[in-house]
């Protein structure tokens, strides 16, 4: 009787169904008893529910659109980064990367470039004014060699050649004001001991006053002790201006002090 | 259901328009109270959203739906003490007032019987005539063996039509 309910269910395993048919057909008892509980279970599907009220799937899906806001989550403070980071125009950033670079080592090796060529001009304008000085240190007219002398002053790096000429001129020139003048541009140059040594050597090739009191002067300034035996020797000569007798002298004195 | 548990949410929409009927149907059925079931309809779904990470894929989705469906249910019965409704009763549809056509007073007298039993076998002739699962469905949703079941409803049977064959005399 058990298994009535399974067979009209249709929940009876095959084999299990077709022996329940086989005594279904010969139990006249068994067969009644099957059409009453098939006619209850038929009965049953007549007990109907009520339909169910519609607006409760409008309802639903407006408490889905809540939830949905509610539940979406919050961006974190790594993924507002990200978002920031995605937002951006990565590819327009990379490429204005890779712009500034291209301009930065441009800049510098055009800058580079630059200090070599003008260290070069630079060195070439040099040049060209210490083959000026010696050009025009030899020029007859005493303007010409007083602005050679001057020149030298522009000269950064003066060399020897110029130096010898210089000393040359100071001791060998005929005027007072070229030889003054360069007396001066080689008192600048005074850190040169070959300089140094050129014009303590210069004391006494000097015949005028105004050199031999202006050689003192510089001899005082660089306080140079090689040059007393010259300054004395100097004192020696008959042809000594008094005035600048009594200048050496004292000099002498302010050096050795 | 599980896109919806890989977040599509949207995808309960559809999932509720497809089983919102035969739910209601269930808990209809189980309380005789329209308004009340149509609330647990939704309070069904709203489960389902909140305890979707819970849902393993490997059973049927009817199978959670019904299982969700018995906890709200049973939510239900412990702030109503009312529960014992009369099956598919519309609410001034006195009982003892039997219509006079024997078709419908047949079936007057069965949803009486129906109502007289207990809410275990009720369930479970509910699940299986009105919602039409299979015994091996019926099993999961109860947590028991289908032998069990098969007791269970021939049990409910023979209770449904001693109670009717009282109520017919």
């Amino acid at each position: 009787m058990e298994k009535i309910i399974d067979y009209i269910n249709g929940e009876l395993p095959e084999h299990e169904k077709r022996a329940f048919e086989e005594r279904l057909a010969l139990d006249p008892e068994l067969r009644a008893a099957c059409e009453e509980e098939k006619a209850l279970w038929n009965l049953m599907a007549e007990i109907k529910a009520p339909a169910v009220n519609e607006h409760i799937k409008s309802r639903f899906l407006d408490t889905l659109q809540v939830y949905k806001e509610a539940a979406a989550p919050r961006p974190g403070f790594l993924s507002r980064l990200k978002e920031i980071w995605n937002f951006q125009p990565q590819l327009k950033l990379s490429y204005a990367l890779v712009l500034l670079c291209v301009g930065l080592g441009t800049g510098l090796y055009l800058n580079r470039k630059n200090h070599g060529e003008i260290a070069r001009m630079s060195a070439e304008v040099s040049e060209m004014k210490q083959m000026m000085v010696l050009s025009l240190i030899e020029n007859p007219s005493a303007t010409e060699r007083i602005r050679a002398v001057s020149m030298t002053q522009e000269i950064r790096n003066v060399d020897d050649t110029v130096i010898e000429a210089l000393l040359s001129t100071l001791n060998r020139d005929p005027n007072d004001n070229v030889r003054l003048m360069t007396l001066e541009a080689l008192t600048e140059l005074a850190d040169n001991p070959k300089v140094r040594e050129g014009l303590v050597q210069s004391i006494v090739l000097q015949t005028s006053p105004i050199m031999q009191s202006a050689m003192a002067d510089v001899m005082l300034k660089l306080q140079e002790k090689r040059s007393v035996k010259p300054l004395q020797k100097m004192l020696n000569r008959d042809d000594l201006n008094s005035t600048v007798k009594d200048k050496v002298e004292q000099t002498i004195q302010e050096i050795l002090i | 259901m599980l896109k919806v548990k890989a977040g599509d949410l949207d995808r309960m929409g559809l999932l509720f328009e497809r089983h919102y009927k035969p739910l209601f149907g269930f808990l209809y059925r189980m309380t005789a109270d329209r308004e009340s079931s149509e609330d647990m309809v939704q309070n069904v779904f709203l489960r389902m959203l909140k305890y979707r990470h819970t849902f393993k894929g490997n059973g049927e989705f009817r199978t959670w739906m019904y299982h969700l469906a018995r906890n709200v249910l049973n939510d239900h019965h412990k702030g109503n003490k009312r529960h014992a409704a009369p099956l598919a009763q519309e609410p001034g549809d006195v009982a003892d007032e039997a219509p006079e056509n024997t078709m419908e007073e047949q079936v007057h007298l069965l949803n009486r019987a129906l109502n007289k039993l207990s809410d275990e076998n009720r369930e479970i002739l509910v699940l299986s005539r009105y919602q039409e699962l299979a015994y091996r469905e019926i099993a999961q949703i109860l947590d028991i063996s289908e032998a069990n079941v098969r007791v269970r409803i021939h049990r409910a049977m023979v209770q449904l039509k001693s109670a009717y064959l009282k109520l017919a005399d």
